[in-house]
C-alpha cells in the first residue's frame, strides 16, 4: 500500500488539531500568532475562527509563560497544546520544561495525568535566518518525564499528535520544518506501528538497516531507491526519539547485519549514539561490520548560503550505504 | 483596621475585629507549626532528616493568609509554607516526609488543595496562572493562591506571571512573603522598586503590610481576596515578615546578619507575642493551651516515631 493522501504536514496536522478540538472541548491551543495569523507556518489556520478565542489563544511573547501556564490549564483538568514558533526559541521555555513538565506527575506521585504538547517546527534546509534551523531534539530526548515525537510523514504525523494530547505526560513535538509544505512523499510501506510509540519499518530490505527519523527519512528513502540495485535497503522510521523502539530496530538488525542511522542533528551526544550504542550492547552478534552514523557536525549552523554542505545529502547516504554493503 | 492599596485608595471595608474563633484557630496552627518546626530542626541536627527548611518567624503570615484564603482556594506553595500546610490539615509526618528523602511530596496535593512545593522558585507562579485561566475556561469558580518569596521575585517567571495575570485578567492572588532575605542576600539589594509598585507596574493591584500579628495580616489578606473575587483580576499582596532562623538548616546566618537585626527578630517572634496577647485578652485559658499543647506534643513525638526511630 502506497501513502497516496496528497496532504503536506501542515495541512495535516491542521486537520489533526480540527479533529481533536471537534471531539474534545478540553484540547485548547496556546501559542505565539496561532490565532489571527494562524501560526507562522499556518499549521492553525482558521482554528481560532471555528473555535474561537478561548480555545486558541494567541499567547503574549513569552516562552515560559507558555509552557508554565500549560502546565497550570493542564493540571486544572485541560489538554493544551502549546506552539513554540522555532526550535530555537525553545530555551527560555527550558526550565519551565525541563524542571517543571517533565517532573510533574512524578511530584505529584503518579496521582495525576499531565496532559501537554509542546509543538515545535524543527530543522533545516529551509535557508532560514539564525536560531531557525536546529535540530536539538537530544536535549529533550536525555530529560526523563518527557515523550520525544519525531514524525516523518503528514499522515503520520497527525496520528502521533492524537495519541500525544491525551498521552499523559508531556510531548515535545517535534515538527520538521521543511516537510510543512511538501506534498511529494517517497512511498513508503505502510505498516502500522505496533504500538502508539513503537518505531516502524516503512522499506522492506534485507542487506542492511538505516534508522532515520523526521525529514531526513524522505531522503534515506530516495537513497535506497538509488542504490536498489546494489543493496536491498530496509528503512526503519524511529517516530519516537523518546521512548526509543529499540527492540524494532534490534530486530531489523537481526535480519539484516548492518546498521547506519542518520540523522539531522548534531551526531556528538545524538540520539544516533544512543542507537548505535543499544545496537552494540544487546545485537552485537548479528553484525557483519561496523556500525556508522550519518549526522551533522559539532558545529554551529552554518548560515543558509552553507547548510547545504553542513547537511547530510542522498548521495551521502547511498555512498555509506554501498560503502557497508559492499 | 485600614487597609489601602499601593496607589493609596482604599479599597474595601474591613473593620470587623477578628472573632475570638478565628483567633484561637490560628493561634493553634502556629503553635502547631513552631512545634513541628522545632523538632524537625533537632531531626536534621541528629541526621534523621537531610535538610529543613524553617519557618520560624514567618507564622503569623503564614496562618494569618492562609486563614484568610479559606479551605476552598487552591494553593500552589512555594517551598517554605509549612504553616500553611499545617492550616490545610497536613501532619507533620507528611510535611516532614521529603526532608527526609522518602518522597518529592509527602501529602495528597488535591485532598488538601495544597500543591507540591516548587524548589525552582517562582515557577509555580506561571502554574497558578494558567490553573486560573483553565478554571475560568471550564467556567469553574474557584479561588487561586500562590505563594512566593521576596527572593523569587527576581526570577523572570514572577515578571512573567503577573504580565500574564494583568493581561488576562486572571483571578489569581499572589502572596509575597518578604522576609528580608533571599539566603544571605537582604531584600535592599535584590530590588530598587517595591514589590507591589512592580505589581501595580504590570496592571496588577497590590497591598503591602506588616505580617507580624495574624490578626491584621488575616484582615489585610481577606480583603485582597475579596478584591480578587469580586474584580476577577489579579492582586498581590506582600506581606513583610521576619526569619528567625537560617535558610535552611545547613545556612549559618548569624556569619552574615548582624546581631542586633537577629535578635530583635528573635525578640519579635510571633508566636510568643501572639499567644501572650490571647492569654492577656482571654481569648484562651489554660485549658485551652494544654490541649494545644499535648496537640504540639502528638505532632513531634510522631515525627521522632517516623523518622528518628
Amino acid at each position: 500500500m502506497i501513502d497516496s493522501k496528497p496532504m503536506c504536514l501542515a495541512e495535516s496536522l491542521n486537520g489533526a488539531l480540527r479533529e481533536l478540538m471537534d471531539d474534545d472541548d478540553s484540547v485548547v491551543l496556546v501559542g505565539q500568532d496561532i490565532g489571527r495569523l494562524g501560526g507562522v507556518f499556518r499549521v492553525t489556520k482558521g482554528l481560532q475562527e471555528r473555535f474561537g478565542t478561548d480555545r486558541v489563544r494567541d499567547a503574549i511573547l513569552a516562552e515560559s509563560s507558555i509552557v508554565g501556564q500549560a502546565i497550570g490549564m493542564s493540571l486544572s483538568g485541560l489538554k493544551p497544546v502549546c506552539e513554540i514558533q522555532f526550535e530555537g526559541f525553545i530555551y527560555p521555555g527550558m526550565n519551565q520544561i525541563i524542571t517543571q513538565a517533565a517532573k510533574m506527575t512524578t511530584r505529584w506521585n503518579d496521582d495525576i495525568a499531565l496532559n501537554l504538547v509542546i509543538r515545535v517546527p524543527v530543522g533545516g534546509g529551509i535557508r532560514a535566518v539564525e536560531h531557525h534551523s536546529e535540530s536539538n531534539e537530544a536535549y529533550f530526548a536525555h530529560t526523563p518525564g518527557l515523550k520525544v515525537a519525531f514524525p516523518s510523514s503528514p499522515t503520520d504525523a497527525a496520528a502521533m499528535l492524537k495519541y500525544s494530547t491525551s498521552a499523559g505526560s508531556p510531548v515535545i513535538f517535534f515538527e520538521p520544518k521543511r516537510l510543512y509544505w511538501k506534498r511529494r512523499q517517497q512511498p513508503r510501506e505502510l505498516l502500522e506501528p505496533a504500538t502508539p510509540l513503537s518505531a516502524r519499518i516503512v522499506r522492506r530490505g534485507s542487506d542492511i538497516t538505516v534508522v532515520g527519523f523526521g525529514a531526513v527519512l524522505e531522503d534515506v528513502l530516495a537513497a535506497a531507491d538509488q542504490v536498489a540495485s546494489t543493496a536491498d535497503v530496509e528503512v526503519v522510521d524511529l517516530r519516537w526519539v523518546a521512548p526509543m523502539d529499540v527492540d524494532t530496530v534490534l530486530d531489523s538488525v537481526a535480519r539484516t547485519g548492518r546498521l547506519l542511522v542518520v540523522h539531522e542533528a548534531i551526531g556528538f551526544s545524538g540520539v544516533g549514539a544512543e542507537v548505535i550504542a543499544t545496537v552494540a550492547e544487546h545485537g552485537f552478534h548479528h553484525l557483519k561490520g561496523p556500525m556508522r552514523r550519518l549526522a551533522a557536525p559539532r558545529r554551529i549552523y552554518p548560515p543558509a548560503d552553507y547548510e547545504k554542505h553542513y547537511l547530510t545529502g542522498v548521495p551521502e547516504i547511498a555512498s555509506t550505504i554501498e560503502e557497508m554493503c559492499a | 483596621m485600614d487597609i489601602t492599596g499601593h496607589d493609596g485608595s482604599r479599597l474595601l471595608d474591613v473593620h470587623t475585629p477578628v472573632d475570638a474563633e478565628t483567633q484561637r484557630a490560628m493561634l493553634r496552627h502556629m503553635l502547631i507549626a513552631r512545634g513541628i518546626d522545632e523538632e524537625a530542626g533537632l531531626l536534621e541536627n541528629q541526621g534523621a532528616l537531610d535538610l529543613w527548611l524553617s519557618c520560624r518567624g514567618q507564622e503569623a503570615a503564614q496562618v494569618g493568609s492562609a486563614m484568610a484564603i479559606g479551605d476552598e482556594a487552591v494553593i500552589f506553595p512555594s517551598y517554605r509554607e509549612h504553616a500553611v500546610a499545617v492550616v490545610r490539615g497536613i501532619d507533620a509526618v507528611s510535611l516532614a516526609a521529603q526532608w527526609a528523602g522518602r518522597t518529592f511530596c509527602g501529602w495528597n496535593p488535591c485532598v488538601h488543595r495544597f500543591f507540591p512545593y516548587t524548589l525552582v522558585l517562582a515557577a509555580q507562579t506561571l502554574h497558578a496562572v494558567g490553573y486560573a485561566i483553565g478554571q475560568r475556561l471550564q467556567n469553574i469558580t474557584e479561588n487561586v493562591v500562590v505563594y512566593v518569596g521576596d527572593g523569587a521575585t527576581s526570577e523572570g517567571d514572577m515578571s512573567e506571571a503577573l504580565n500574564l495575570a494583568a493581561v488576562e485578567s486572571a483571578p489569581v492572588l499572589f502572596i509575597c512573603q518578604n522576609n528580608g532575605w533571599a539566603i544571605s542576600k537582604p531584600s535592599h539589594e535584590q530590588m530598587r522598586t517595591s514589590i507591589g509598585e512592580r505589581a501595580n507596574g504590570f496592571g496588577v493591584r497590590s497591598w503591602s503590610v506588616s505580617a507580624d500579628d495574624p490578626d491584621s495580616t488575616y484582615l489585610a489578606c481577606l480583603e485582597a481576596r475579596r478584591y480578587v473575587e469580586r474584580s476577577a483580576s489579579p492582586g498581590l499582596i506582600e506581606l513583610r515578615t521576619t526569619r528567625i532562623g537560617g535558610h535552611t538548616t545547613t545556612d549559618p546566618h548569624a556569619s552574615y546578619r548582624e546581631p542586633d537585626e537577629l535578635a530583635a527578630a528573635i525578640a519579635n517572634d510571633p508566636v510568643v507575642k501572639y499567644r501572650d496577647t490571647l492569654v492577656t485578652l482571654d481569648v484562651v485559658d489554660d485549658e485551652w493551651l494544654d490541649a494545644v499543647d499535648a496537640e504540639v506534643a502528638a505532632a513531634r513525638h510522631g515525627l521522632i516515631e517516623a523518622f528518628a526511630s
